[in-house]
């Protein structure tokens, strides 16, 4: 049975996605939450293998729920569900762990194929999105970002970059499998891997700043 | 310093000028033969107004000093000179005598007559040892054959006087046609007396002005030394105006002299603080000096005085050179140096010759010359501070208006920054409050928009506030959004078009340039973004097409957009229908907002061509 974790604040929204995830999940065990607190104090005592999150909460961010979950469960898959599809709001959260993001205002169809790939393993990645990570990236790779080389520096693939590039520009996943020769599943690997660096070299980043704090203090 | 060039020529000239109208006012013409010069007399002491009898009398040489003919003799002496006028007086002309020397005070008789009187003959004597004396001998009293002229002479002896030549005297007399003499004499009273009249006039008004120059601005001192310097030669040279003084004598010379004290400490401070300097010591010790001349000069009483004013003199002198010599050597690495060297030079040559007339005991033309040269150089001194004044005013001026100018620069920066500073907080808060209104909107209204969305049982509504809901984001975006690259925004705008249409099984070709520099403001990004999403949707709802093609071209400074479609095309019916859904007409009212246009070419069976234009200057104005 897959266990799922559904963190959202609007009851009629948590009933609807509730339904919705039973649809594509038949039989999963679901626990909802409305409030981020009660989330964490969930997923101390719940072992999840999905969790659908909210970013905008009455008592904070979905954030911090994400990176909860990362922490105390690196397996889980946190997808952010939510109404803002600007990448000032789900870029921390992709760096926070976050697997992916769903809008929450899209017709039900899209949704649930949207969760299929996700939980799939294929990520949806917008241009504005790729552009973020291009940039962070490129900030990264700057000799004065890491000064110390301290932690072990995570760079992007030359294939990866491409990829990137190429879902910048406005090309569909499918399309840049054509024009790499690759297969649909390889470049939802890329995409894959792309989230999974962002996370890691984020974590290792905040590692780094923590510690950094910790010497000063 | 070629500001300084013109004064300079113009004070060489002065003085070159001066020098010239001097000389030619001194040069004596020699005596033509009418002339009778007379350079004996007999001499007998005198007492009372009554005449002296015509036998005890002595022959003396004139002129006669009495200081070496009678040493220490001081009252009256009577001279008497008989003579025989001339024959060949030329009509209306008259005889007269000419005395280019007397003193202290004189009267003539002439054959017993009184014809001249000078002034007091008894203390306060009036003193007309500077001035040349011309009488006219009245044709009446003038006998055939020899006449007698009587000349009484009131003086001091030199042990109380302070200079030589106002020891009691009497110089050559002259008799001659009264016109051949009142140019001569005109002449010597121009250099001994309206000349330095002129001059330490001009002194006194230039130094008064110079002292209150100086004394307010306390960093000139010099210039108030100068001005007190100036005025205290003018005073000395007093004298020439007032004859008859109301004190007695010895008074008379013992303030002479004690000016002369005053005169040295001023000289001296003035050439010192001239050259940028200043001394403690000298600064005491110059008045100490100026206190204790006139309590010297009293203490040896009236009978030494000339033995004491000559040592003051000498010592006073010496001061002076000194400070000369100390004031050249520091300026000496001035280009202007020669000026003040050349002036200062003037002052030692005159200096001497006046000394040498001292000891001399006669006063030669050089001697009233030199005594002329020192105001005179003064007033040269004088013109050449005012116009260094005026140079270092014109400077402050020049100064001041580069330093207002300075101010007015920054003051205008500062206005400049902050008018920046207050548009930059404006820019802050309006950016704040923007935020704020988004995430009110999100949060609330997208909520409520949300909820309808997934529990309505309309379709229509459903789909109704799914749009809504896009809008309000645009919405939001357009309001706190930034520009945008228009390569990002290709970008964005391909990857929503072509996923959609193939969503919709819609095959699409999509041609656009890429590596755009040009930006597109948010307001222009989301307007666009909303048109093309309408003509996706109204290709996918509407066209039944199979294929789509959408090319992008920047031309003319606009952002071209066609989009191509093989469907049914848009049948009059429908179109209306379409506008009721503020479809197409939305897209044209939105283009239009942006100065671009959008034009909908279509008919049944011919698929829809949609032609977009946005201005992309226009277009990324403002954010």
């Amino acid at each position: 049975m897959k266990t799922i974790l559904l963190l959202e604040d609007l009851p009629e929204i948590r009933v609807w996605l509730r339904k919705l995830v039973l649809q594509v999940f038949p039989g999963a065990i679901i626990s909802e939450s409305a409030r981020v607190q009660d989330a964490i104090e969930l997923v101390k005592s719940v072992k999840f293998e999905l969790a659908l999150i909210d970013l905008g909460l009455p008592d904070g961010s979905g954030v911090d729920v994400v990176t909860q979950l990362r922490d105390s469960q690196p397996d889980a898959q946190s997808v952010v569900v939510t109404i803002h599809d600007d990448d000032e709001h789900l870029f921390p959260a992709l760096q926070a762990g976050a697997f992916g993001y769903i809008l929450k205002e899209q017709a039900r169809e899209l949704i649930t194929e949207q969760l299929q790939r996700i939980s799939q393993g294929e990520p949806p990645l917008s241009p504005s999105i790729a552009r973020r990570v291009m940039a962070y990236f490129s900030a990264k790779a700057k000799p004065q970002a890491s000064p110390n080389n301290a932690m072990p520096t995570v760079s992007l693939t030359e294939r990866e970059s491409e990829v990137l590039l190429r879902v910048a520009k406005g090309y569909t996943l499918p399309e840049i499998g054509v024009q790499l020769g690759l297969s649909r599943h390889t470049i939802a690997d890329y995409v894959k891997q792309i989230y999974r660096k962002l996370n890691v070299s984020s974590r290792a980043e905040a590692a780094l700043e923590a510690q950094r704090l910790g010497l000063f203090r | 310093m070629i500001l300084t060039r013109p004064p300079l020529r113009l004070l060489h000239r002065l003085a070159l000028g001066l020098g010239l109208a001097l000389g030619l006012a001194a040069a004596t013409p020699q005596a033509t033969a009418q002339v009778l010069t007379i350079r004996s007399a007999q001499v007998t002491p005198a007492t009372g107004d009554v005449l002296p009898p015509d036998a005890p009398a002595a022959t003396v040489a004139l002129p006669d000093n009495w200081s070496k003919s009678r040493p220490g003799y001081a009252g009256l002496l009577s001279y008497r000179i008989d003579f025989e006028p001339f024959t060949s007086l030329e009509r209306g002309d008259l005889l007269a005598l000419y005395i280019a020397h007397v003193c202290s005070n004189f009267e003539v008789f002439l054959n017993g007559h009184l014809v001249h009187g000078g002034g007091r003959m008894a203390e306060p004597v009036t003193h007309n040892c500077n001035h040349p004396q011309l009488v006219s001998l009245p044709s009446a009293l003038i006998r055939q054959g020899i006449n007698t002229l009587d000349l009484r002479v009131t003086g001091h002896r030199l042990a109380e006087v302070g200079s030589q030549q106002r020891d009691g005297g009497l110089s050559a007399l002259v008799i001659g046609p009264q016109s051949e003499l009142a140019m001569q004499h005109a002449r010597r009273t121009a250099l001994q007396v309206s000349a330095p009249q002129a001059v330490s006039a001009t002194l006194m008004l230039m130094g008064g002005f110079m002292f209150v120059m100086g004394f307010v601005n306390r960093r000139e001192s010099h210039l108030a030394y100068f001005g007190a310097l100036s005025v205290g030669w003018a005073l000395v040279d007093a004298r020439l105006w007032l004859r008859s003084l109301p004190v007695s004598h010895s008074v008379a010379e013992f303030l002479l002299c004690s000016m002369l004290g005053f005169i040295t400490w001023v000289a001296v401070q003035f050439l010192m603080r001239y050259a940028g300097s200043r001394e403690r010591w000298v600064d005491v010790a110059l008045p100490v000096q100026c206190a204790l001349l006139p309590l010297s000069l009293v203490l040896a009483g009236p009978t030494r005085l000339h033995l004491l004013a000559s040592f003051w003199y000498a010592l006073l002198a010496l001061q002076v050179l000194a400070a000369a010599a100390w004031h050249l050597r520091r300026e000496w690495h001035r280009r202007s140096v020669w000026l003040m060297a050349s002036m200062l030079l003037t002052v030692v040559v005159a200096g001497a010759i006046e000394f040498a007339a001292q000891w001399g005991g006669t006063r030669p033309l050089a001697a009233h010359l030199a005594e002329l040269a020192l105001p005179v150089v003064f007033v040269l001194v004088g013109l050449r501070l005012v116009q260094q004044q005026g140079r270092a005013l014109h400077h402050a001026e020049q100064g001041k208006a580069r330093l207002e100018q300075r101010v007015r620069d920054a003051t205008a920066e500062i206005e400049r920054n902050f008018r920046q500073l207050s548009e930059l907080r404006v820019e802050q808060v309006t950016e704040r409050e923007r935020k704020r209104i988004a995430a009110d909107l999100h949060d609330d209204l997208g909520a409520k928009l949300l909820t309808i969305v997934h529990t309505s049982d309309s379709e229509r509504i459903s789909t109704l506030a799914r749009e809504a809901l896009e809008e309000m984001r645009l919405s939001v975006r357009g309001l706190t959004g930034k520009p945008v690259r228009l390569a990002d925004a290709l970008g964005d705008w391909r990857a929503e078009v072509v996923s959609r249409l193939g969503q919709a099984s819609i095959e699409c070709e999509w041609q656009a340039p890429e590596d755009l520099p040009q930006r597109l403001s948010s307001r222009a990004y989301v307007q666009t973004t909303r048109i093309l999403r309408e003509a996706t949707s109204n290709i996918i709802k509407h066209s039944q097409a199979s294929q789509c093609a959408i090319r992008c071209t920047i031309g003319d400074g606009d952002l071209q957009f066609l989009l191509q479609d093989d469907g049914v095309g848009i049948s009059a019916e429908v179109d209306r229908r379409l506008d009721q859904g503020h479809g197409l007409a939305s897209m044209k009212n939105r283009a239009k907002q942006l100065q671009g246009q959008c034009l909908v070419e279509s008919g049944p069976g011919q698929g829809t061509v949609i032609r977009l234009t946005v201005p992309l200057d226009r277009a990324a104005e403002g954010s």
